[in-house]
């Protein structure tokens, strides 16, 4: 019982495509989990079936199970809602909401969701967020300011500070440098090497580099099936697979 | 020979096209004069009793009143509907329902006017045995309501979808992720819908013909009871065969024009600006 | 067994409203126009006779006249804001530099947006004397053998005042959706035509040809406009019963005719559904032409976005 998440036979279809095939993942709790693989492989929808945000999709369909610390979040009485609760998620664009302060981005999920009994406890919640998230130094003065003007790699702190306000159990991130600058990205990285100790987190990234800086364990996905997975030493240093093998050389996609 | 024969076919043809659409414009551009021309003077020689005097006083004052009341009585009631099918049609884009609403609206914009004020005439003003304030801003809210709606679906659907999935993401309901974070984010696009809406409907006629009644020679007092309308005054004075009524007819052209133009083209010339 | 979500609960009374307003305009046009389609069946819309009595027994009607003009003006209308609508597409898009561009969109907007009864009091006032003494007298007075023109212009108010001012009218809408459909047109055709060495000309031939669904959707939408506008055309067109192609004969139109009659019709017995039942046709027209309309837009959209 000590996987945070664990797929068994899970296959999505869109339509009549199936994207992700009967693929049998564990993913240990706490430290980087890396899923890697060429873009259009399948990852991101992995990632979307984790935390069931796959049916903003009118035409996903989800087959199998998906155990979130042992429960089957796909299960008939299981509330969507819920499992988001626990589970957080950065994206690959930036994206905090333009409409709210840097205060407003970080405190909206507590607030929405009724999580905090008072404006102190709401002040404390998104000051440790910020922290957390590293971010806190630079934007402590300018709370009310709009993310507008921060840096790309800033908006992403910032979406990873909403996210861990929440206090989620695993935060999902869905190729969370794709769209940042390298010293951004360099930050980012290290933030997620200190957040490891104390979280599940799931990274979706297309690059093996990436996954080779920061995970611990990789996963390969290549056409919506898992061709290898393993601690992340062994899977770049000593691939079973061919493709595995092409893929973390460069000579694949 | 044969590349200089195609340049004076480019030639013709662009002068053609040219023509053809300054032809358009010609039109507007003479009616807006001819408003102003033969309006100005009226309201220049009536003064201030030209707005707020009653019709045998020389003024149409009852009638602006009227249409303020209507407009906003007509946005009162429509515009909650409306706002709620938009974000329903968003929601749902694919469901059979969504789609029907979709074109339901579609088909609702496109609907002749007349055809809601006689409809309403039977609903409302036959069971009430009166013409009414409420009657005609009903008309008019059914004709605003796919406008609004219409305009609130494509507000929001301008938002990129990771807005979406961040709000799902954090576990929030749809109706919280809707109501509290993407329609305040669509704020803007959702806004002008409803001044474009209010525009249009400040403008119509027909809906109020057998609804609202009309009230010119005092202000109204009551929304049971009939009241007037800029619009409807017109149509009522040109088709009289007294020349002191066309003059007022021309001076309420001006006055509606200047409302309409006063709505719309600030909100016309911002829209460029609606960027996320 | 799963919780209703409270976004249902919100929207959901809203849509019903709107489909239940919708379903409810079908109804009252259907049953109060039973008397009248009950009493002079098919031959309501199908004869042109106009009796109205105090004594029922009397009471004959027949709106064929005023299905022809509504028909007939909007036909009109169409031929004139057609060519109008392609062409200012065309120069809005290829030519006119991005300020001129803007400035004629928001005109082309203006003109769309105001209000009808500014058309109505313009139309009455200054198009119908203009059309009446620059455009129907010499027609008359020389091509009178022609049917067409063979109706004396007295008032001038007639079905080619109402057809002109209906195309002044929706000209800007059919032009909205023109222009929309020839800006969609992806560029790389646009390249590809013009690397094969066509002038503007030539390569606006053939993407006009390419976007010819659109065009033709609309002039359709631009035709359901025309049939329902009401209080400027009743102002125009002269509001007599005349069934004839004469351009320049007085007439009737579905809407101007509920516009006219309405208000007195409670006093005979049948006008009231006859008129209703002139709703119910216009109804059906406005519903058969805007379905058609927009459910050839989409399709191309779709098509053009694939």
């Amino acid at each position: 019982m000590n996987f945070a998440i664990e797929t068994v036979n899970l296959n999505v279809y869109y339509g009549q495509n199936h994207v992700i095939k009967g693929v049998d993942l564990k993913i240990p709790n706490r430290g980087v989990f890396a899923l890697m693989g060429p873009s259009g492989c399948g990852k991101s929808t992995m990632l979307r079936t984790f935390n069931r945000l796959i049916e903003l999709n009118e035409g996903a369909r989800v087959d199998g199970e998906v155990r979130l610390f042992g429960e089957n979040i796909y299960s008939g009485d299981v509330d969507p809602i819920e499992v988001r609760k626990r589970v957080g998620m950065v994206f690959q664009y930036p994206n905090p909401f333009p409409h709210l302060t840097i205060y407003d981005n970080v405190a909206i999920g507590l607030k929405l969701n009724g999580l905090v009994k008072s404006k102190e406890e709401l002040d404390e919640r998104v000051e440790w967020a910020l922290k957390k998230a590293a971010l806190w130094d630079e934007v402590k003065d300018r709370l009310n300011d709009y993310p507008g003007n921060l840096s790309g790699g800033q908006r992403q702190r910032l979406v990873i500070a909403r996210a861990l306000a929440m206090k989620p159990e695993v935060l999902l991130m869905d190729e969370p440098t794709a769209n940042i600058d390298p010293v951004g990205t360099a930050k980012i990285e290290e933030l997620l090497l200190e957040l490891k100790e104390d979280y599940t987190i799931v990274l979706v990234t297309h690059s093996p580099a990436q996954a080779a800086r920061v995970a611990d364990h990789v996963a390969f996905l290549y056409l919506g099936e898992l061709i290898e997975v393993g601690p992340a030493r062994k899977v770049f240093e000593n691939p079973e697979h061919e493709l595995t093998e092409k893929y973390v050389t460069g000579a694949l996609g | 020979m044969l590349t200089s024969n195609r340049k004076t076919k480019e030639k013709v043809f662009f002068i053609g096209i040219g023509a053809l659409t300054i032809l358009i414009f010609i039109p507007l551009f003479h009616i807006i004069a001819t408003v102003l021309i033969k309006g100005f003077p009226v309201i220049a020689e009536r003064g201030t009793k030209f707005l707020t005097g009653t019709l045998s006083e020389g003024g149409i004052g009852p009638a602006i009143a009227g249409t303020f009341i209507l407009t906003f009585l007509s946005a009162l009631l429509g515009l909650p509907v409306a706002f709620l099918v938009g974000v329903y049609a968003y929601e749902y884009p694919k469901s059979t329902l969504g789609q029907w609403t979709k074109t339901l609206l579609q088909i609702m914009i496109e609907f002749p006017t007349i055809l809601v004020g006689v409809f309403v005439m039977q609903v409302v003003a036959v069971p009430m045995g009166t013409y009414s304030a409420l009657a005609g801003a009903l008309a008019l809210a059914i004709i605003l309501t796919p406008y609004v709606a219409v305009y609130t679906h494509e507000a929001l659907r301008e938002i990129p979808s990771t807005y979406r999935e961040a709000g799902f993401s954090l576990g929030l309901t749809r109706a919280k992720v809707v109501f509290r974070i993407l329609a305040p984010m669509a704020k803007r696009g959702i806004l002008t819908g409803i001044l474009i809406g209010m525009a249009k409907v400040a403008g119509e006629t027909a809906p109020l013909l057998f609804t609202a009644g009309g009230l010119y020679e005092s202000y109204p007092s009551s929304v049971t009871k009939p009241v007037g309308a800029v619009p409807l005054l017109i149509y009522q004075l040109v088709q009289s065969p007294n020349p002191v009524d066309h003059a007022t007819a021309w001076g309420a052209s001006l006055v509606l024009l200047a409302i309409f133009l006063g709505i719309f083209i600030p909100i016309r010339l911002s829209l460029k600006e609606v960027r996320l | 067994m799963r919780k209703v979500e409270s976004f249902k609960v919100a929207t959901y009374p809203a849509v019903i409203i709107v489909f239940l307003l919708f379903a409810g305009m079908l109804f009252v046009y259907f049953t109060n126009a039973l008397p009248a389609l009950h009493r002079y069946g098919l031959d309501l819309y199908l004869e042109n006779v106009w009796r109205a009595a105090e004594e029922p027994s009397e009471e004959v009607y027949g709106i064929a006249a005023a299905i022809w003009g509504s028909i007939y003006t909007s036909i009109i209308a169409i031929l004139i804001a057609l060519p109008l609508s392609v062409a200012y597409s065309v120069f809005v898009v290829d030519y006119a530099p991005k300020r001129l561009k803007n400035a004629f969109i928001i005109l082309s907007d203006i003109m769309a947006g105001l209000p009808t009864i500014i058309y109505g009091i313009w139309g009455a006032f200054f198009l119908v004397p203009f059309l009446r003494d620059w455009i129907m007298k010499p027609l008359y007075d020389h091509l009178s053998f022609i049917p067409l023109f063979s109706y004396p212009p007295v008032g001038g108010y007639s079905y080619l005042s109402a057809g002109v001012l209906l195309a002044i009218m929706v000209t800007p809408f059919a032009s909205a959706i023109i222009r929309e459909a020839y800006n969609m047109v992806p560029f790389t055709y646009r390249e590809a035509i013009y690397s094969l060495g066509a002038t503007r000309y030539e390569a606006t031939k053939i993407l006009l040809g390419y976007i010819k669904p659109a065009i033709i959707s609309g002039t359709i939408l631009a035709f359901g406009r025309a049939v329902g506008e009401t209080v400027a055309v009743s102002l125009v067109i002269g509001n007599t019963f005349n069934l004839t192609t004469a351009l320049f004969a007085p007439g009737y139109t579905v809407s101007s005719l509920i516009a006219n009659q309405f208000g007195n019709a409670f006093i005979y017995e049948y006008m009231t559904s006859t008129l209703f039942a002139a709703g119910l046709i216009l109804f059906v027209i406005g519903l058969a032409v805007n379905v058609v309309g927009l459910k050839m837009l989409k399709r191309w959209e779709r098509d053009v976005n694939i």
